[in-house]
């Protein structure tokens, strides 16, 4: 097999690593071969003066006794540096008194499945590897120029393209061997804007598991709009006055809101070890009929979307809450396992030096019916009207989540008014969900470079229809 | 310990960067290895070994400027990888400022990498069972706290490790400097639940020296963190005295120190534009940063360059006194290089010294204490913030009730013109010596 060959080793050998991960009593082992490739160009002061090339490449191998883990990882993929890390992954065995096979993580996934027999959420018409930097160079340059034509208050420019290929094998003791290749572009923006005495800025992304075909003239033409949209209302954007409110949250980006006040509490780590606040409300009403939330990571082209997770589970598609239900937590083996489950594909990991643990991929909600975005709006009396978001964060135990709103609006008689922006906005994750008044029909998935930093850096999506959230705390003066 | 093979492999390195067409190169390879032990309510729950080794190359080719690390170190792969870095500088546009560091900043006393003594030889000596030991004598289950009639323990998480890393940057003028360091780091989560409510409380520590771990007291003081809150409601929306305790105060003094980086400043993205010389804080703002501390935690003998660090005010008495600019920035701006980035910044006690975060509670009165931050951001430009933040109500210097689901909001300027106290209680094991401040008139909304 050809990915075999790229790691240099051989099916026998995967098979002797195993037996020794498992020698002293581990009931599971896996093996998580990876080689990225990721490179970089930083367009700065009218000039791409900056480029980079990082490699990294290993070999992660965990052994299970149970819930318990043990792991380790090589940086070279001699047999003799791999079954010494099998060696020391598989030690957690002798440390733990987990009967064996208390977790059933034994459940076949598909037997073997290479590459070609796999689905297919990526595309790759024009190979990163292959691709010429002339052309990137000048695609950064004309981001550049794009933005200083259609605002002259443009002071600064920054633009980053990075793309990155990643080659992954994975192997385990079921025998299941699954081979993935994953690319990933992003184009981050950063602009700074003067006018007058002030200063303002604006960021802007787009990252997609594509090749070089994701530099194209619409992907150019989003990028230089959004950077310059909503700048005079930046300028003029004030600080509301703090304290609770309706808060309407635009389509796309506002699936943070999912991403923060949910999509952690779903995940099944948490609740196998009771710290959710969703550990025990699994079969029961947690939103209003109607409302589906999902992590998917059958979306073509998102950045959530994985072909296999990080072991070698294929990629699905995972209803959470199912017309107002919670009828899934996000599950890796181990959790798996713990319930008695299949594995939702949610086992993700940033590196071979990670192991996996339960993850999102692209989280959204479906489509209402509660009429438009302008509807949502006009149903308020006085609130704030959301759409752009920088970072976000949440407590599980407490489920207390923040997200930090770059821009917004004041919503005053159905109408919005006043500009707003730079708030945090905070509330709690199960009386948010509940408390979803109305949902339009108008989803949309961001396509930003949303990366998830739950003890490791993954690479996310999430997306949100227009939805009217009845209270949330707003900062403010 | 980098051996003598590895030094000789860098400066193979930097030949290779040469012979493939840099003009100048500067190398940098990291070494490090980790034993990591996590228990979950007083078992082991997974154990792990990590052993990294990567080099980072920034090549100078034809006026061009790349960086770049690999860490497959075989002399094929590396000669390959030198080579498309090279070629990959060519594709760039030429930057005349880009360029090493004078020799004569550089470091030259960084020889053994363990001048600041921040190595201790006990970490070789710990066996796998004593590791453990130590992860497990740490558990709040092992010492049996039982829970009381108002709440009950839900989960403890704990995470014990070991590490030692390792630098060593050369460059082609001929800098060698070299850094070793142990550390020893206990960190633990305790959920707890009261009511059908859950809360949780989490610390740790960490030393350079396995003596100065006190991993015991983590388990005690998370729990004491989780249980005190307990109830905890927002308090109403308004202006009140905030206090941040040292733990997290730093949070409030690292958008300063990235305000005060020569990259933001050329870029006009700061806040404190031309800031040197100017007046912008309080007279009771000093912040200076001391790398070279032996025997503390994160100390540094250089920066990332190979530049020797040295003890600077950042800060004094609420007038700006420089910027961090490296080598590029300086020929950038035109101005005077110092160090990247601060290595071990300080905030000095004012108005006096000894003040703990009771005895500031006690000077300020009433007002909220935020012992955490939940999220928020700030914006680069402007210096305004947004926090979400939990603490505690006080009144009369002493604590009412505890608080959560509120947001403190503000603008940096406008909050450091406000200081009302820093104290004298910044934890040695962070790397950032920031601590407990106290602020007049803060927004919260709750």
């Amino acid at each position: 097999m050809k990915r075999l060959d790229h790691f240099g080793v051989t099916e026998e050998q995967l098979r002797a690593l195993v037996a020794e991960g498992l020698r002293s009593g581990g009931d599971w082992c896996d093996l998580y071969f990876e080689d990225t490739a990721y490179h970089d160009l930083l367009l700065r002061d009218g000039e791409v003066a900056s480029g980079g090339y990082h490699v990294d490449y290993g070999c992660g191998i965990r052994v299970l006794k149970g819930e318990k883990t043990g792991y380790a990882y090589a940086e070279s993929t001699d047999f003799p540096s791999l079954l010494q890390a099998a060696k020391a992954a598989g030690a957690i065995a002798c440390t733990t008194s987990s009967p064996s096979g208390q977790n059933d993580t034994t459940k076949k996934t598909g037997g073997w499945l290479p590459l070609n027999g796999a689905a297919e959420y990526y595309t790759e018409r024009l190979p990163w590897e292959e691709a010429e930097t002339a052309p990137f160079v000048a695609f950064l340059k004309r981001i550049e120029a794009g933005i200083r034509a259609r605002d002259s208050r443009t002071l600064k420019v920054v633009a980053i393209l990075s793309y990155s290929v990643s080659d992954v094998l994975m192997y385990n003791s079921l025998g299941e061997l699954t081979a993935d290749h994953r690319p990933l572009g992003s184009i981050s923006v950063q602009v700074i804007f003067r006018q007058g005495d002030k200063t303002e800025n604006n960021n802007v992304s787009r990252s997609l598991r594509t090749g070089a075909e994701l530099i194209d003239d619409e992907v150019l033409e989003d990028l230089v709009g959004r950077a310059v949209e909503g700048i005079d209302a930046r300028f003029e954007a004030r600080r509301p006055k703090g304290g609770q409110m309706p808060v309407v949250m635009g389509a796309g980006a506002s699936g943070i809101l999912l991403h923060e006040a949910m999509g952690h509490a779903f995940e099944a780590d948490f609740n196998r070890k009771g710290q959710s606040i969703f550990s025990d409300k699994m079969g029961r009403r947690v939103a209003r009929k109607g409302i589906n939330i999902l992590d998917d990571g059958t979306l073509p082209r998102s950045r959530g979307a994985c072909n296999y997770d990080d072991e070698g589970v294929p990629g699905q598609k995972t209803y959470m809450v199912t017309d107002g239900v919670l009828t899934s937590y996000l599950h890796d083996r181990i959790s798996a396992g713990f319930y008695g489950v299949a594995p939702t594909g949610n086992g993700r990991r940033e590196s071979f030096r990670y192991n996996p643990i339960p993850r999102m991929r692209a989280t959204y909600m479906e489509s209402g019916n509660d009429g438009t975005k302008e509807d949502l709006i006009a149903s308020v009396t006085k609130g704030i009207y959301v759409d752009q978001f920088a970072n976000g964060q949440v407590k599980i135990g407490e489920g207390d989540f923040t997200f930090f709103v770059k821009s917004g609006y004041l919503i005053e008689g159905g109408r919005l008014t006043m500009p707003v922006k730079d708030i945090n906005i905070i509330g709690n994750g199960p009386q948010a969900l509940a408390d979803i008044k109305a949902v339009a029909g108008d989803l949309k998935v961001d396509e930003g470079t949303w990366t998830c930093g739950k003890e490791q850096s993954v690479a996310v999506s999430c997306g949100i229809p227009s939805v009217l959230i009845g209270n949330l705390t707003v900062g403010g003066e | 310990m980098i051996t003598e093979k590895e030094l000789d492999f860098v400066r193979r390195a930097l030949e290779t960067a040469r012979n493939a067409g840099a003009s100048h190169a500067r190398a940098t390879l990291s070494k490090s290895e980790e034993d990591l032990v996590a228990t979950l309510d007083g078992e082991v729950d997974r154990v792990t070994h990590c052993a990294d080794r990567s080099l980072s190359i920034a090549l100078f080719a034809d006026g061009r400027f790349g960086s770049f690390s690999t860490n497959k170190l075989d002399p094929a792969s590396l000669e390959a990888f030198i080579a498309k870095a090279v070629e990959t500088v060519r594709q760039v546009a030429p930057d005349p400022f880009r360029a090493l560091p004078d020799p004569a900043r550089c470091c030259h006393d960084a020889l053994t990498g363990d001048e600041l003594g921040l190595v201790d030889p006990a970490r070789e000596a710990l066996t796998p069972d004593e590791r453990q030991q130590l992860a497990l004598s740490a558990s709040v289950h092992a010492s049996s706290p039982g829970s009381r009639p108002d709440y009950q323990i839900v989960s403890e998480e704990g995470e014990y490790s070991d590490s030692i890393y390792e630098t060593v940057v050369m460059d082609t003028n001929g800098t060698c400097c070299l850094h070793r360091e142990t550390s020893f780091d206990y960190g633990v989560e305790i959920t707890i639940e009261s009511d059908g409510e859950k809360y949780s409380g989490y610390w740790w520590d960490a030393s350079s020296h396995l003596t100065g771990l006190d991993a015991p007291a983590c388990g005690r003081e998370a729990l004491e963190r989780a249980v005190a809150q307990i109830g905890s409601q927002p308090a109403p929306s308004g202006r009140y005295t905030a206090v941040i305790d040292a733990e997290r105060a730093s949070k409030l003094v690292s958008p300063l120190l990235r305000a005060l980086s020569a990259y933001s400043i050329q870029q006009n993205n700061s806040f404190l534009m031309d800031s040197v010389g100017r007046q912008l804080f309080p007279e009771g703002l000093t912040l200076v940063d001391l790398p070279r501390i032996p025997g503390q935690t994160c100390s540094k003998y250089f920066d990332s360059e190979g530049v020797a660090t040295q003890d600077a005010t950042v800060i004094g008495a609420g007038v700006v006194k420089q910027y961090f600019v490296n080598t590029y920035m300086a020929n950038k701006m035109q101005i005077a290089p110092n160090v990247e980035d601060a290595t071990r910044p300080k905030v000095l006690p004012w108005p006096c010294p000894g003040l703990d975060c009771a005895a500031i509670l006690r000077r300020c009165g009433s007002g909220i204490l935020v012992t955490d931050f939940n999220g928020g951001n700030s914006n680069p430009v402007t210096g305004d913030f947004s926090y979400g933040i939990e603490g505690f109500l006080f009144e009369d210097g002493r604590i009412v009730r505890p608080v959560s689901g509120m947001l403190m909001t503000g603008n940096f300027l406008d909050l450091w013109s406000r200081l009302l106290a820093a104290g004298d209680d910044a934890r040695p094991c962070q790397t950032k010596l920031i601590p407990t401040l106290a602020f007049a008139e803060v927004d919260f909304s709750g």
